[in-house]
Formats: C-alpha cells, sequence, structure tokens
C-alpha cells in the first residue's frame, strides 16, 4: 500500500513526453491523454516514493522560485490521483473542504502557477488523416485510432 | 503550443513506442521486417506539420510471413500491426533486391527498417494511386519524400526498378504533387514527363476529393444500409486510376471504359467469396 505522504508516481502503462514548461502523458490503459503543466509536472516527477509532501513542496520551491503550501502540493496529487497518474489512489487532505476552495485559498497566496492537469481531446485533423474510416466503434478500437467512436465514418468523438 | 501540436507529439511517442515494440516482436522471433508508409513517410515531414498514422505496415518475406503471423499474434493486433506478406501489388521488385537495399534508422536506441528513398517514393506513389487518389492530404506523403530526397538520390532506380508500367505510375503522381501542391519539380529528370498528366486522371482527383467520402471495405457496411448503398455507388463505375493500377495498366490518354469494365470482372469473384465467407461464419 502506498503510503499517501510518499506518493509514488506510476511509470507503467504510460506514454510520456516533456516539452517545454509541460509534460504529456497519454494512457494507454485508458486511452486518455493528459497535460501537466510546470508546477503538476515538477510535483509528478518529484513523486518517487521517498520524497513526502513537504519534501516535495520544498522541491517546489526551487524549481518555480517561489514558496508554495503543502496544500499546493495535495492539490497536484489530488489530480494526479484522479487522472490514475500514481502508483495507487490517494484520497484528497483538503479536510473537508472542496478542491474549488482549496484552489480559491491557494491561489490567492500563491506566486507560481497552480498545478493543472488538463485532458487533451483528439483534434478532428487526426481523424480525418489517419485513415480511420469506420461504421462501427469496434473498428476505431481494432484500428487503434486517436479516438474510439466511430462517427460520421470516422472515428472521432463528435457527430 | 496548441492543443493539436500537444496531442501529435504524444500521439507520435505513443505510435514510435508501438513501432520500436512491434520490430522487437518480430525480432524475438528471428524475423526482420520491413516498415512501409505510416512512420516511413511521417518522418519526412516537417516539424510544424502533423502527420498521423494509425497502423504499422511491416512487410516481411513470403517464406516467414507464417512466422510472422503467429508470433505477433494477439500482440500485434494491440500495437495495430498490418503484416503484408512482401509489398504484394505495391511493387514488382523482388524482396530480396528491396531487402538489401533499405536502411535501418533510429527510434530510441532501436533500429527500425525502412525502405531505401528510392524504393520508398515509388512504393507511396504506387499506394496513393492504387487507393484512386481519393486522399488528396496523403499527396503530401509524395510531396515530402521529394522534398528531402538526399542529395545522391538516384532517380534511375527510383523509376525504373519496377518496369515502364510503374514508370508512369510514378511519374503522374509526382506530376500531381507538383500540379495541386506546387512540388519542385525543375531540378529533376522527369520535370517534362511529369507535365503531362491524361486528363481522365485529373478528372479523377478532382471528383474523388470533391466527394470526400473514404473508401470503406463493403463487409464492413453490412450492417449499415445507407453507408453500403454511398460505398457501392462509389465503386460503380470503378474509380479509373485504381481500375488502372489494379489492372497493371498504363496511364496513358486512351479510355478507361474496357479497363474499368475487366476490373469489375476480376473484384466480382472475390467479394462474393468475401461475402459468402462472412455469411457461413455468422
Amino acid at each position: 500500500m502506498n503510503n499517501p505522504q510518499f506518493p509514488t508516481a506510476r511509470k507503467s502503462g504510460l506514454v510520456v513526453q516533456e516539452v517545454p514548461d509541460e509534460i504529456l502523458v497519454y494512457d494507454l490503459d485508458s486511452n486518455k491523454a493528459h497535460c501537466l503543466n510546470q508546477t503538476a509536472a515538477i510535483v509528478w516527477k518529484s513523486c518517487d516514493g521517498k520524497n513526502s509532501v513537504s519534501d516535495i513542496a520544498k522541491l517546489v520551491e526551487t524549481e518555480a522560485g517561489s514558496k508554495v503550501s503543502e496544500d499546493f502540493v495535495w492539490l497536484a496529487i489530488d489530480q494526479l490521483s484522479e487522472n490514475n497518474l500514481l502508483e495507487s489512489e490517494i484520497r484528497s487532505a483538503f479536510s473537508g473542504e472542496s478542491r474549488r476552495e482549496v484552489i480559491k485559498k491557494i491561489g490567492l497566496a500563491s506566486m507560481v502557477g497552480l498545478p493543472i492537469i488538463a485532458s487533451l481531446v483528439a483534434p478532428q485533423s487526426a481523424m480525418a488523416s489517419a485513415s480511420c474510416a469506420c461504421v462501427t466503434t469496434p473498428e476505431c478500437i481494432a484500428k487503434t485510432c486517436p479516438t474510439t467512436i466511430c462517427s460520421l465514418g470516422v472515428c472521432g468523438t463528435t457527430a | 503550443m496548441t492543443d493539436d501540436t500537444r496531442w501529435y507529439l504524444l500521439f507520435a511517442s505513443r505510435q514510435e513506442k508501438n513501432l520500436v515494440d512491434a520490430f522487437n516482436l518480430l525480432r524475438s522471433a528471428g524475423i526482420e521486417p520491413i516498415l512501409v508508409k505510416g512512420w516511413a513517410s511521417a518522418r519526412n515531414y516537417p516539424e510544424t506539420r502533423n502527420r498521423y498514422y494509425t497502423d504499422i505496415d511491416l512487410a516481411v518475406s513470403g517464406e516467414q510471413y507464417d512466422a510472422a503471423a503467429a508470433g505477433i499474434a494477439e500482440s500485434g493486433h494491440r500495437l495495430g500491426i498490418d503484416l503484408h506478406r512482401e509489398l504484394r501489388q505495391l511493387d514488382t521488385t523482388p524482396w530480396e533486391q528491396l531487402f538489401v537495399r533499405s536502411v535501418c534508422l533510429n527510434i530510441n536506441g532501436t533500429p527500425v527498417r525502412i525502405l531505401c528513398p528510392e524504393d520508398h517514393l515509388r512504393v507511396i506513389c504506387t499506394h496513393w494511386l492504387v487507393e484512386g487518389g481519393i486522399n488528396k492530404e496523403r499527396l503530401w506523403d509524395i510531396y515530402y519524400a521529394v522534398e528531402s530526397r538526399p542529395n545522391d538520390f538516384d532517380w534511375e532506380r527510383c523509376l525504373n526498378a519496377a518496369g515502364p508500367i510503374r514508370r508512369g505510375w510514378t511519374v503522374t503522381a509526382i506530376g500531381l504533387a507538383h500540379q495541386y501542391l506546387g512540388l519542385r519539380i525543375d531540378d529533376t529528370p522527369i520535370r517534362d514527363e511529369a507535365l503531362k498528366i491524361p486528363a481522365w486522371v485529373i478528372r479523377t482527383v478532382e471528383k474523388e476529393w470533391s466527394l470526400n467520402l473514404p473508401l470503406i471495405p463493403l463487409t464492413s457496411c453490412l450492417s449499415d444500409p445507407k453507408m453500403l448503398l454511398r460505398q457501392l455507388r462509389k465503386r460503380i463505375p470503378p474509380n479509373p486510376i485504381q481500375a488502372t493500377v489494379e489492372m497493371e495498366g498504363r496511364f496513358d490518354d486512351g479510355a478507361r471504359l474496357k479497363t474499368q469494365m475487366s476490373n469489375v470482372f476480376q473484384r466480382i469473384g472475390p467479394l462474393f467469396q468475401r461475402l459468402f465467407r462472412l455469411t457461413m461464419s455468422k
């Protein structure tokens, strides 16, 4: 069982692409893509099972150049866990507060960008040019198209 | 950076991982494949332009095909491998010759074997034409294969390795990339030849591009009568470019009707066989 105070980043079943100020992650199990902004990326990379939440906060401070609270790290961990990017699920430690309230609180106090994990959706150009012609959804899955819903003769997401 | 670019970077990484896994899988069975199309075309594109590909088309020698098919089994499906027994109708050059000329490039430390630039260009021209020239977007594959050719590119090998008929196909496809995408051909030995595109070829591609309906196997449309009808209408009469290539015909100025008719008769037998097999399996 993973110790919530020492979170571990998931490594298997992921394709990771580092780009300036961001990390892009493709989850091969769920076929979902995520974009971690700079601070979420720092937290994720620091989750090695040895760093505590307060250690991670210090690492973020060093890299981002500004003081951050443990709640700031928890906000990132909460999203990492929700998107299945940690070895095991970790429940948020916001003690009864909603994420929205925590964001408001941290956002006002923080000088660095809040950790954000955004979902990436396949662009239309991917479907149009990827020879993902289809009639039924199982065909899209079989063809490993960017998305797995058959619509308008191509594997896409919108009707 | 836009979300499109982010998605493409991630998608390309995922596909490269699958590609490496696919090569490792076949190599573990003692089989050395050649990758055709897909990544081999995408690598020629500039960084600013996204070129998506979904299948991993791997060609293996005829003798190794059965072993390769058994070797990839379920993993091949997951990785999106489309296994080919040599290059079938895509090229007539002997496999051994293609293999000797093929080159290995590196993806994350794993050598990936692709056709040499000359064979690659000829094969993607044939592939584009065998699909009836319906995909204008894929004409860019030909554009960038010519644009990014190495300094020592051997046009003689590219054009003449597979005989005079296929030379004509290659020249026509490059000519279309010149006409519609502005590909520079004045520094190639086909600068004059590539301008003489038969009128029926022009009519065909312009009609197909305005229709914008992808070709879907009829057997996949059986549960959707509307789509089945649209696909039948797309096939009758057959696309003249596709019919000519499938009948190994010349791209000359002659009428296409005879070629199209012959193509219908050639296709009808296998189509009924497929439908029969499908019905029996259900």
